[in-house]
């Protein structure tokens, strides 16, 4: 049986590119007021019409398409039990320089893409040391399924389990056994969920977008008991506030994603400037002043628009994360939380202080033996876009700690 | 202080053709999502192949001149200017028919999100004919664009919030000569009714809403209240109602997360896209009814009094954000008030749908009545059940008709 794994080359047909400038020809803007530009309200007024007026005259998209194409792209297909036998997953492997290179599967969210791993690529492949000791590390990074470049799914209850299958697979076919793995947002879960189901295969695992389950009496009670009296640092107490206004301010987007996704998704779909202020919103108000040309934001919202799947398919993530599906054999599928009990994969815990959910350490190492932990002083959710020597220094730290090089 | 004019102009709708023209293109060049199993799963949001035919005929078969000479020849409409403090000005668009019976009542009808002032369309002629030999009050009755709303002006100020809006409301009544008043209102013609009734007491005389919104039972301050929901001693509709609101709370919430914390970023997906539009606001026409037959001509015309409003269809959104950042406003909503007399209307597919006892927190209630049919849209769903209230309301034998000025 030959290869299912193909190289792969983005080539978004000239239709797609001659549509979206003809809805950008007819977009309708909000009416202007004295506050359109008020940052508490939302995407700012004269930022979206700025950069809807540069996507419509000067991006360039057969231009980054063709510095994308430079990435080692492939795509295959991958079985997922229960739904489709035959999932094209969109993916860029790049193998490391040195023999021995540790093979390391990055896992990306929402509102990110494999994009997340551009950065990171050339760090962890080659080192600039001539430190012989440093390891390099086989890199694959996929397109979670409905997003990027990867196929859509056509039944309820894809959720944690079937990502995490789909990733799994896909580093079994690339011939890494064992591996570790680096995530943020749904990357956090998809990659927790992967130690859990297969834990003879995931050696260790580096997140930069820590959940956990809050302190409880029963379970807990020191962390009740730090929780009441106070007993953080400064930055802890800092990141609790960053919790809370994120919890109060920042999360309308993923309750109605969780809840009614199809909703929004109409204009997600229908809308180019609707998908753009809906992601640069995050993109701005989730980094820690990353200084985003218009270029980078426009990219990042273009792999939503010229997704496979479309830019509505992405959110229904948060819908079958918040509904656990039975599975055929009747059983309740894993909730969120199941996923942020004690597992014995070591992790490497990074906190980036202007990420949107920021706990104190004592809660992180509730989720299983933490070897490498790092509390930045900078950096926000996108951490290996915004601060790729951080996250690589802290994701070799945690190898280092766990495989001894 | 206002500098603006007192005049009442007649109005008439008038979409310019190029909006038509423009809403067309758009449609015409309208995405759908991909089709998946789950589609029409309504459970995950509108429900595809709806939307789609909704999309299409809005775009080929719909005739919204024909919907706007109806409107203009059924619902006598006027604007006039209203000055707000600390705000501008703003053109306020309204219907107001009078009875021709000696004695009706003023009434004020305050729609909410994302209704219109459509709503008093099939109440307008049974509100304004009461037949006196039946004891059936006869009411003037005035339905205001609220600001942001339909074709009421758009508000460029942040901070106008539920205070603003019944400040809007109260002068527009003064405006039209009606001192005293009583005001009908659900959604947010609850909070803005109330907070009317709060803050302009002496012209209040009456209040009814059909959404009834009230605080949880605290141990401090209605213990009794506490002990009966601890002990579950509800009827079986008032449990059914418990669980509709929870449902609302939790799963059915998300639209207003959303539009109370960033309503700029939804903002833009609603001003841009007409099948976006459309979609956000018949998923709620669909979920918050009891299985009302909606025909399409019926919902686009809703959704197209969005589309064309004087604010654009972004606007109106905001309310709740403003509304929800003045949690003050929004607790005196929700307080005892015993200065209005209050009648309580309770349907069972409406969203938040509390114990009789919860609600008779709000005030004096001088009627109460938990229908067996209906929703959050009382006045277009059962119109007759709507009116009926009132007329009981108000009845000078039936109510409280008698002890009013009229």
């Amino acid at each position: 049986m030959g290869s299912i794994i193909k190289p792969y080359q983005i080539a978004i047909p000239d239709s797609k590119i001659e549509k979206l400038q003809l809805k950008l020809s007819h977009v309708s803007f909000p009416g202007q007021t004295s506050f359109s530009n008020d940052r508490k309200y939302g995407a700012p007024l004269d930022d979206i019409k700025r950069l809807a007026k540069f996507w419509q005259e000067k991006y360039d998209w057969r231009r980054v398409e063709a510095e994308l194409n430079k990435l080692p792209q492939f795509t295959t297909t991958i079985s997922v039990d229960g739904h489709e036998d035959a999932l094209k997953v969109h993916f860029i492997h790049q193998k490391g320089h040195k023999p021995n290179s540790i093979p390391l599967l990055f896992c990306h969210g929402w509102a990110g893409s494999f994009l997340e791993v551009t950065k990171i690529l050339p760090l962890l492949t080659s080192t600039s040391s001539n430190d012989s000791e440093e390891p390099t590390f086989h890199v694959v990074a996929p397109s979670l399924p409905n997003c990027g470049f990867s196929q859509s799914t056509s039944r309820p209850g894809f959720g944690i389990a079937q990502h995490a299958e789909v990733c799994h697979k896909l580093m079994l076919q690339l011939g890494y056994d064992k591996y570790v793995t680096q995530g943020g947002d749904w990357g956090f879960l998809i990659t927790r969920a992967m130690g859990f189901l297969y834990p003879n295969h995931v050696l260790a695992s580096h997140m930069n977008f820590i959940l956990s389950l809050p302190p409880s009496p029963l379970h807990t009670p020191l962390l009740v008991l730090q929780y009441l009296t106070g007993r953080y640092t400064p930055a802890e107490k800092a990141g609790l506030e960053r919790t809370q206004w994120f919890r109060n301010e920042g999360s309308g987007y993923s309750q109605i994603q969780g809840s009614k996704p199809h909703t929004p998704g109409f204009a997600l779909a229908d809308s180019p400037v609707g998908l753009l202020a809906w992601i640069y919103e995050k993109l701005h108000d989730w980094t820690d002043k990353y200084p985003w040309t218009d270029e980078e934001i426009l990219t990042w919202i273009s792999i939503y628009y010229f997704s496979e799947a479309g830019a509505d398919a992405s959110i229904r993530l948060y819908y079958e994360i918040l509904h656990p599906a039975t599975t055929a054999e009747g059983k309740a599928a894993p909730t969120m939380e199941s996923y942020m009990k004690w597992s014995t994969v070591p992790l490497g815990l990074s906190y980036f202080p202007q990420d949107v959910i920021v706990l104190p350490s004592s809660w992180g190492r509730t989720l299983g033996p933490v070897v490498f932990e790092k509390r930045h002083e900078e950096g926000g959710h996108f951490a290996a876009y915004e601060k790729p020597q951080l996250l690589v220094s802290d994701l070799r730290n945690t190898v280092q700690k766990v495989i001894g090089r | 202080m206002s500098t603006a004019s007192d005049a009442i102009e007649p109005f008439r709708i008038a979409v310019p053709d190029a909006a038509l023209e423009k809403l067309k293109a758009k449609l015409a060049l309208a995405t759908f999502p991909e089709e998946v199993d789950f589609s029409n799963d309504r459970e995950y949001g509108a429900p595809l192949d709806d939307v789609k035919r909704l999309a299409t005929a809005w775009k080929d078969t719909y005739d919204w001149r024909r919907a706007e000479a109806e409107l203009n020849e059924t619902l006598p409409q006027f604007t006039t200017t209203i000055g707000v403090d600390g705000h501008e000005d703003l053109k306020i668009h309204f219907v107001h028919k009078k009875s021709e019976r000696e004695g009706a009542i003023p009434l004020l009808f305050v729609h909410g999100w994302p209704g219109s002032f459509l709503e008093v369309a099939k109440i307008l002629p049974l509100l304004t004919s009461g037949d006196a030999k039946a004891d059936e009050p006869s009411f003037h009755v005035v339905a205001p664009s609220l600001p942001n709303f339909g074709f009421s002006a758009r508000t460029s100020k942040p901070g106008f919030a539920i205070r603003q809006y019944a400040e809007v409301c109260h002068k527009l009544m003064l405006r039209l000569g009606y001192d005293k008043y009583v005001t009908q209102g659900g959604d947010w013609g609850t909070m803005i009714t109330r907070t009317m009734g709060k803050h302009y007491p002496e012209h209040v005389l009456a209040s009814h809403i059909n959404f009834v919104m009230t605080r949880p039972p605290s141990p401090l301050s209605s213990p009794l209240l506490c002990l009966q929901y601890a002990l579950g001693w509800y009827t079986p509709q008032e449990k059914a109602g418990l669980e509709r609101t929870r449902w609302y709370r939790g799963p059915g919430n998300g639209y207003t997360q959303v539009q109370m914390t960033k309503p700029h970023t939804l903002g833009f997906s609603l001003a841009d896209s007409p099948v976006g539009l459309l979609a956000w606001i018949y998923e709620k026409l669909r979920d918050w009814t009891d299985e009302y037959s909606w025909m399409d001509d019926e919902v686009l015309t809703w959704v197209s009094v969005y589309a064309f409003s004087a604010a654009g269809p972004d606007a109106s959104v905001r309310i709740y954000y403003e509304a929800t950042h003045q949690p003050e406003d929004f607790r005196a909503v929700m307080g005892y008030n015993g200065k209005v007399p209050l009648g309580l209307a309770y349907f069972p597919r409406d969203l938040m749908v509390v114990p009789s006892s919860w609600g008779r927190t709000l005030g004096r209630v001088v009627y109460e009545k938990r229908h067996d049919r209906g929703g959050h849209f009382a006045s277009v769903e059962t119109p007759e059940l709507l009116v009926a209230d009132l007329r009981t309301m108000f009845g000078k034998k039936s109510g409280i008709g008698a002890k009013l000025p009229f």
